[in-house]
């Protein structure tokens, strides 16, 4: 009787090992994944940064600058991230209008140093605002934006979920990186 | 009792669910070892090496190489999708698509099967050695030999048809001289002054190579590109030169043709006029041909839009290509009928015409003006007006020297030259057709501005400058109309109604009407 209740007790303790050993070796791979897959995600610091947000006047007359206060954030992919973000989010001004297309957003940013380059990926409800003025205030407050806080980007190329396009709606070449200092 | 008799039961799962997810991890293929490598020989100087192939699928033999060794051996660039695992490999002026644990390939829009699904291991996207030898090599004009059993590749000289452009100085002027492998027909013009493009049908050269011919004389530099099909040659000529004639050279000893290229300070001696099969061709450059006293006879209208762009639709679901087209016959009739114009439409139905071609037919039919008609469209309903546009002014000459010999200095450097880098030059070259347009432009935007101001009772936003797609590469004044917002309702209302659209059309035709009576008051044109 004290036999078997000790092979069972042994029994029950090499299983309960094994499955110990097996689930943290398990978690252990799922949680390496985890950092390989989502790169993104990392840890918010407390310091913010102000940034300038470029929208449009509602009559399409202009530019309209607003200034936001964002987490800081490492490395510039997630700083243009997080920027991206708060320009789809839309302005506070009334007066003003977001001049990239309700549902858009950014899945994607790149960064290519050496031809200071930025890839900037996003859904393709960037390209469902048609005519050309809203054309042009999309491409132009995205790049506006760029600019005035990423001083070391020359360039965005515009990516319609991963690749180039033509134009967005029709009438401003992107399949090309724009010259953030030429673009007018 | 009963929970103690449960304990095990549940353990044996537990452990059984875990090394299963473990044992299902450990056939990840993360990180893998090469398993051979591929000797790689390049005919254009680059050193010979090795690259890992790798073994993915364990009972297959099907070796695999990484996509950052393809695109960096064939120069490629890449273009990856991490949401949806697809990777784009653009390959000369192809692309290919592919997609991580799928067996199609898309080649330039065309879906390829291969026997093996691509593969993703080590960070990379693994791809089948069959794309290489039975998917890339095919099309590409750089010559790939891949032997598989010695799994060696050879990049070899590609099959260039036109093996050296030379310049040589001669009596009155400098020639150039390409020379060729077969026979080939050219077309070339001078309409921008201090350039000489000939385009090469069927043409295959060595950009690096050429581009790095230095200039002599008369010629101060040459920039080769080729696309798919065809070869151009840009030449930077120097502006005291005057005139220029073309002679195609028959076979020699050596079975080559050559194509010699006379610019010459004075007047040429005796040359037979132009032949139509393309051998011989004199031309004059003359800068002042083009300019005042242009007579407008024939204007080319562009519809925007069309097909499965429908361009801007409105809130009551009037649809953008349709007002576009509608307007564009409204004004086609006007200008036969009431001025006695030729009319050039970029299209006449409902389909789709790629924006370059547009500027293409303008130019191939000799149009004098370009009018693009399209509708506007804002976030906000109350935006609204009409407004005429015009080509922003693209980099100066000086700049765009500059920019070749940046980009000229870039290849010398030996990393090769981008295809991006060369095609931003020939974007940038095609921006600049219309330069030289830009006052007649402005002028006759003015004009179409005022016209319709008087024609339609909406805002007017004024003339503006803009970097508009379809007006850039027309080789005449070019101007696109936005004659009012789809997004406004009110607008809309005006645009589904015929009496505004032959108002437009009315504004837009006396506009054009008043343009041709100033431009062919002489020295108007300036």
């Amino acid at each position: 009787m004290s036999d078997t209740d000790l092979g069972r007790k042994i029994v029950v303790v090499i299983v309960i090992l094994a499955a110990v050993i097996a689930a943290s070796y398990g978690i252990r791979r799922w949680s390496a994944r985890d950092k390989v897959e989502i790169p993104g995600v990392q840890e918010v610091s407390d310091e913010t940064r102000s940034v300038t947000l470029y929208f449009a006047g509602r009559d399409a007359d202009g530019l309209v600058a607003e200034t936001r206060e964002i987490p800081v954030r490492e490395g510039i992919v997630n700083e243009v991230k997080a920027v991206m973000s708060a320009l789809l989010a839309g302005p506070a001004d009334g007066d003003a209008v977001s001049a990239i297309p309700m549902g858009t957003a950014i899945l994607q940013v790149f960064w290519v140093e050496n031809t200071e380059t930025l890839y900037l990926d996003f859904n393709k409800g960037i390209t469902m605002g048609d005519g050309s003025t809203a054309e042009y205030y999309t491409i132009t407050t995205i790049i506006r934006t760029i600019g005035a806080n990423f001083p070391q980007a020359g360039r965005v190329q515009l990516l319609v979920e991963g690749y180039p396009v033509e134009t967005l709606a029709g009438h401003y070449g992107v399949s090309k990186p724009i010259d953030i200092r030429k673009w007018r | 009792m009963d929970m103690k008799r449960h304990i095990p039961a549940v353990a044996a799962v537990l452990a059984a669910a875990s090394i299963l997810t473990a044992s299902a991890w450990a056939n990840d293929p993360e990180k893998i070892e090469p398993v051979r490598t591929l000797g790689v020989v390049y005919g254009d100087g680059r050193a010979t090496e090795n690259v890992p192939l790798y073994r993915l699928a364990e009972p297959s033999e099907e070796l695999f190489i990484s996509a950052y060794d393809i695109a960096r051996i064939f120069r490629a660039t890449r273009y990856w999708n991490a949401g949806a695992r697809k990777l784009v490999l653009r390959v000369e002026s192809h692309s290919f698509m592919l997609t991580v644990d799928t067996r199609v390939v898309v080649v330039d829009d065309e879906p390829v099967l291969m026997r093996i699904p691509v593969s993703y291991a080590n960070g990379s996207v693994m791809v089948p050695l069959e794309f290489v030898s039975s998917i890339l090599a095919p099309i590409t004009l750089e010559q790939i030999e891949l032997d598989e059993e010695r799994l060696v590749m050879t990049i070899g000289s590609p099959r260039y048809n036109i093996t050296s452009v030379d310049f040589e100085e001669g009596e009155g002027g400098t020639r150039a001289v390409l020379t060729m492998t077969e026979e080939l027909l050219y077309h070339i013009d001078s309409e921008t002054p201090g350039l000489l493009r000939l385009k090469i049908y069927g043409g295959r050269l060595n950009t690096l190579k050429i581009n790095a011919t230095e200039g002599l004389g008369l010629f101060n530099r040459v920039r080769a590109e080729q696309t798919g099909h065809d070869a151009y040659l840009f030449f930077d000529v120097d502006r005291s030169a005057e005139t220029f004639r073309v002679e195609f050279i028959g076979p020699s000893t050596d079975n080559r043709r050559r194509l010699a290229i006379h610019v010459e300070k004075g007047d040429l001696p005796e040359i037979p006029d132009v032949d139509f099969a393309g051998r011989r061709m004199t031309e004059i450059l003359d800068d002042s041909r083009r300019q005042a006293g242009r007579e407008i006879v024939r204007v080319a209208i562009d519809p925007g839009h069309g097909g499965i762009d429908k361009g801007r639709v409105g809130p009551n679901g009037l649809m953008e290509k349709e007002v576009n087209l509608d307007i564009a016959m409204r004004l086609r009739d006007i200008l036969v009928s009431e001025y006695g114009m030729e009319v050039i439409m970029t299209r006449t139905e409902d389909v789709l015409v790629p924006l370059m071609r547009r500027a293409e037919i303008a130019n191939s039919e000799g149009a004098d003006i370009f009018v693009s008609l399209h509708c506007n469209g804002w976030f906000h309903p109350d935006a609204g007006g009409y407004e005429t546009f015009f080509l922003s002014q693209a980099k100066t000459e000086e700049a765009t020297r500059l920019a070749m010999e940046e980009n000229a200095s870039v290849q010398f450097e030996g990393n090769g030259a981008s295809p991006e880098v060369l095609d931003d030059l020939g974007f940038m070259l095609w921006d600049m057709v219309q330069n030289e347009f830009v006052t007649e432009s402005s002028e006759l935007a003015e004009l179409i501005q005022r016209k319709l101001g008087d024609a339609v009772d909406i805002r007017n936003r004024g003339v503006k400058q803009a970097g508009l797609i379809v007006l850039k590469g027309c080789r005449m004044p070019a101007v696109l109309v936005e004659s009012a917002f789809l997004s406004n309702p009110r607008e809309e209302r005006l645009l589904a109604d015929r009496q505004f659209r032959e108002e437009v059309a009315r504004g837009i035709a006396e506009a054009i009407q008043r343009y041709r009576a100033r431009s062919s008051v002489p020295g108007a044109g300036e």
